[in-house]
C-alpha cells in the first residue's frame, strides 16, 4: 500500500512529536503545521492525503481552516479529521458546517486515531 | 570529612558568592539571597569535595562546562531551601494528628512537650514548629512548650535567633499567621516575642557523636528534613538511629517530604496521615495502622542520589515491589495534587487518613476550601477546553489571594492553549515571580518562546525547567528537537538520552498534564524514534 502523507496540525510541539509516532509506526509520512496560518499555507504548498487538525490553534483556529479548505474546489477533497476538546463538543455543530470528515475527541487512543485515518483514506472496508 | 572540606569550607569569598549566585541566577532563575550563603557554601563542599577539587574555582569551572553538574549542585540548593511553613501539609498533620495523639498519650506530671528542629539552618522551621504548638493550643490547655533549633553553622544560627525574615522565605506565611506571629520592623518581618520565647538555639553538628546530654532524650517530635541527603548512607544511618533513641515512645520523626527512611532505619513506624508520611517510634504494646514503606517521589531519589550513596538509596526495598507501579504513579500524583493546592491544603482529606481515622481534623475553613475548589474546577476546564469558565474561575481566586501562583499558572495554559501567548507569557512572569520553582511555568515560557521562534530563550528556559526538576521529560524532548533543528545533533542525542532515562526512571510528574491525554508509553516511543532518527542523522553528517 502506498503510503499516505497526513498533515497534523497542533500547536503543542510535544503533541505532535507523539502523533507523528503513532503514524510513521503504521508508515505513513507526516508532515507537521503548528498553528492555522501554517496549515493553510502547508496543504496548498503539499497537498497532503489527510489533515488532523487541531480546534484550538493560534492566528486562526481549527473551524476556519477546515471551512476554508473545504470551500476550496481544489482542497475540499482532502479529508479532515478534527481533534476536539470535551467541552467543544457543543461546538461540533459549528463544525459539522465546516465539513469535516470526522471528529475525535482527545483524549484520543492511539489505535482510534489510526482506524480513523485509515477510513478516510479508504483503506479499509466502511 | 577530609582536609579538602575544611580548607573549601573557608574558601568561599564574598566575590566567589556573588560568582556562583549570579551563574545560577542567569541559568536557572533562582536567586540566592545574602542568608543562603551558607546554604550555598555547603552545597559547593559537598560537590567539589565528591570530586576530589582542591579549590572552589576549579569546581567552578565544571559547573560551568558541564550542565549535570550545574544540575546536581541546583538539586542542592534548593532542597536546602529554608522557609516558613515549608510543605505546609507537614504542619496541617502536626497540628491536626500528632500533637492531639502526643498529648492524649503522654502521662507526664510537668506538662512539657518538647520538639527538636535539627539541622534548623536560618530558623524558619522551629519558629514555625512554635507557631503550630501555639495554634494547637497547648498552652491554653497547660502545657508547656519547648523548642529547639540545632544546626551546625553559627551564622545561619545568628540569623535564627534575630528573627528577622523577608521575601521568599515568608512565602508560604498565610495572612493570618502573618497578622499573629509577625510583626513589621524597619529590618523587615519579625517573629513576635510570644513564639521566640519558645524556641532556643543552640550548636550541634549530628555527625558528631556522642550526643550532648541535652539533646540526648526526651523529645516528642524531632524534624529532620533534607538534612540527611548531605550525608553518606553510613552516616545518614547513625544520625538517624541518635535521633530514634532521642525520642519519647510514641514521639515522631518528620523528615523531607522527598526522603525515606527505607535502608535507613528499621526502628520506626512508617505512617501516612492526610497524605504525608512521618515515622513513629512505637509504643510498647501499642501499635497504629502502619504503612510497610514510604515511597517518596522517585523524581527526587535521583536529587538524594546526588548527594548520597546512589547504590543503596536507589535499590528498591523489599515492600516497595509489593506495590503496583501503577499505584505508586498515582499517589505520586495525588501528592503532586495536593502540593499544588499547598496554598490553601487543609489537610482535612479524609480520603488520606491512613494512619488514624479516629485521629480529630478541623473542618476547612469555608473560604480556603473555595479557592480549591475554584482552583481544582478551573484545572478541569482548561484541560477540557473551557477556557471561559477556568478564566472566570481563577479571576475570583485572584481576587481573594493575588499571589496564588497556582492560578497564574492555570491562566498562562489557558491563555497559551488558546493562542495568546503575550497573556501566557505575562502570567507565567507572575507566577515565577511568586515561586521561582515552578518547572511548569518555566516549560510553557520554554515552548512559547519555540513557537515565536526565539529558540534561544527557548532553550535557556527549557534548561532551566530541567534544573528545576531533572526529570521533567517534555522539557528534555523538546531540547532535543530544538538541537536537532539547529543540526546540533551531539546535544540534541543528549537531550533525548535524557529523556529516555528520566522516563525510566520517573514515568510520572508534573509535566503529564501537557499530554493531551497521551500516555506515557508513546512519550517513551517519541523520545526513542527521537533518538533513533537523531543517531541517524549524525552517521549522515
Amino acid at each position: 500500500m502506498a503510503s499516505a502523507r497526513i498533515l497534523a496540525v497542533d500547536d503543542s510541539p510535544t503533541i505532535l512529536e507523539m502523533i507523528k509516532t503513532i503514524l510513521e509506526a503504521a508508515d505513513y509520512e507526516v508532515i507537521t503545521a503548528a498553528d492555522g496560518a501554517e496549515a493553510l499555507e502547508t496543504a496548498r504548498a503539499e497537498k497532503p492525503d489527510l489533515i488532523l487538525l487541531d480546534v484550538m490553534l493560534p492566528k486562526l483556529d481549527g473551524y476556519r481552516v477546515c471551512r476554508l479548505l473545504k470551500f476550496d474546489q481544489n482542497y475540499k477533497d482532502i479529508p479532515i479529521i478534527m481533534l476536539t476538546a470535551k467541552t467543544e463538543e457543543q461546538a461540533m455543530a459549528t463544525g459539522i458546517r465546516t465539513g469535516a470528515n470526522q471528529y475525535l475527541t482527545k483524549p484520543v487512543e492511539p489505535d482510534t486515531l489510526l482506524t480513523a485515518v485509515a477510513e478516510e483514506l479508504g483503506q479499509t472496508p466502511g | 570529612m577530609s582536609d579538602d572540606f575544611d580548607r573549601l569550607s573557608k574558601d568561599l569569598s564574598v566575590e566567589e558568592f556573588a560568582r556562583f549566585r549570579d551563574y545560577i541566577q542567569r541559568h536557572s532563575g533562582i536567586y540566592l539571597e545574602q542568608t543562603k550563603l551558607d546554604s550555598l557554601r555547603i552545597s559547593l563542599i559537598t560537590r567539589a569535595t565528591r570530586h576530589e577539587f582542591k579549590s572552589l574555582e576549579e569546581y567552578f569551572q565544571l559547573v560551568v562546562s558541564d550542565d549535570d553538574e550545574f544540575r546536581e549542585l541546583l538539586n542542592l540548593i534548593t532542597i536546602n531551601e529554608t522557609s516558613f511553613f515549608r510543605f505546609p501539609q507537614q504542619f496541617d498533620a502536626l497540628r491536626n494528628t500528632v500533637i492531639p495523639e502526643i498529648i492524649s498519650e503522654k502521662s507526664d506530671p510537668s506538662r512539657t512537650f518538647r520538639v527538636w528542629s535539627a539541622g534548623c539552618s536560618t530558623g524558619e522551621e522551629p519558629y514555625t514548629v512554635a507557631m503550630t504548638l501555639l495554634d494547637a493550643g497547648l498552652e491554653s490547655m497547660g502545657w508547656r512548650c519547648h523548642v529547639m533549633g540545632t544546626d551546625v553553622s553559627t551564622k545561619a544560627l545568628s540569623v535564627a535567633r534575630a528573627g528577622i525574615y523577608r521575601g521568599r522565605a515568608l512565602q508560604n506565611v498565610t495572612d493570618d499567621a502573618m497578622s499573629r506571629h509577625f510583626r513589621k520592623i524597619p529590618e523587615g518581618l519579625q517573629v513576635s516575642g510570644n513564639v521566640r520565647r519558645l524556641v532556643d538555639f543552640g550548636y550541634h553538628n549530628l555527625i558528631k557523636e556522642p550526643y550532648p546530654l541535652s539533646l540526648m532524650g526526651d523529645w516528642d517530635i524531632i524534624f529532620c528534613r533534607n538534612v540527611t541527603i548531605y550525608f553518606k548512607v553510613e552516616s545518614t544511618r547513625r544520625v538517624v538511629k541518635n535521633l530514634f533513641n532521642s525520642l519519647n515512645e510514641g514521639g515522631y520523626l518528620f523528615i523531607g517530604h522527598s526522603e525515606t527512611l527505607t535502608s535507613i532505619s528499621e526502628d520506626f513506624e512508617a505512617v501516612e496521615i492526610d497524605g504525608v508520611f512521618l515515622y513513629r517510634k512505637s509504643r510498647s504494646g501499642r501499635r497504629t495502622q502502619v504503612m510497610t514503606d514510604v515511597m517518596a517521589p522517585q523524581r527526587m531519589l535521583a536529587s538524594r542520589a546526588a548527594a548520597a550513596d546512589q547504590h543503596t538509596l536507589e535499590a528498591p526495598g523489599p515492600s516497595r515491589q509489593e506495590r503496583p507501579l501503577g499505584e505508586l504513579w498515582r499517589r505520586d500524583a495525588e501528592r503532586e495534587e495536593a502540593r499544588r493546592a499547598e496554598p490553601v491544603a487543609t489537610g482535612a482529606d479524609p480520603g488520606h487518613a491512613v494512619a488514624d481515622p479516629s485521629a480529630p481534623t478541623e473542618a476547612a475553613e469555608p473560604e480556603q476550601e473555595d479557592v480549591a475548589t475554584l482552583l481544582e474546577g478551573a484545572r478541569v476546564s482548561v484541560q477540557s477546553g473551557g477556557h471561559a469558565e477556568a478564566r472566570a474561575a481563577l479571576g475570583s481566586v485572584l481576587e481573594r489571594d493575588r499571589n496564588n501562583f497556582d492560578a497564574h499558572l492555570l491562566l498562562a495554559f489557558s491563555y497559551a492553549d488558546s493562542g495568546d501567548y503575550e497573556l501566557a507569557l505575562k502570567e507565567c512572569d507572575r507566577a515565577l515571580a511568586i515561586n521561582p520553582l515552578l518547572p511548569s511555568a518555566r516549560y510553557v515560557l520554554g515552548i512559547i518562546y519555540q513557537r515565536q521562534g526565539d529558540l534561544v530563550r527557548a532553550v535557556s528556559e527549557l534548561k532551566k525547567t530541567i534544573y528545576i526538576d531533572a526529570d521533567f521529560v517534555l522539557a528534555q524532548l523538546n531540547l532535543g528537537n530544538i538541537y536537532r533543528s539547529q543540526g546540533k545533533f551531539d546535544a540534541a542525542c543528549r537531550a533525548y538520552q535524557n529523556a529516555v532515562e528520566s522516563l525510566e526512571r520517573s514515568p510520572g510528574g508534573s509535566w503529564m498534564e501537557f499530554m493531551g491525554g497521551f500516555d506515557a508509553d508513546l512519550l517513551a516511543r517519541t523520545c526513542e524514534r527521537s533518538l533513533i532518527e537523531c543517531r541517524k542523522a549524525m552517521g549522515i553528517a
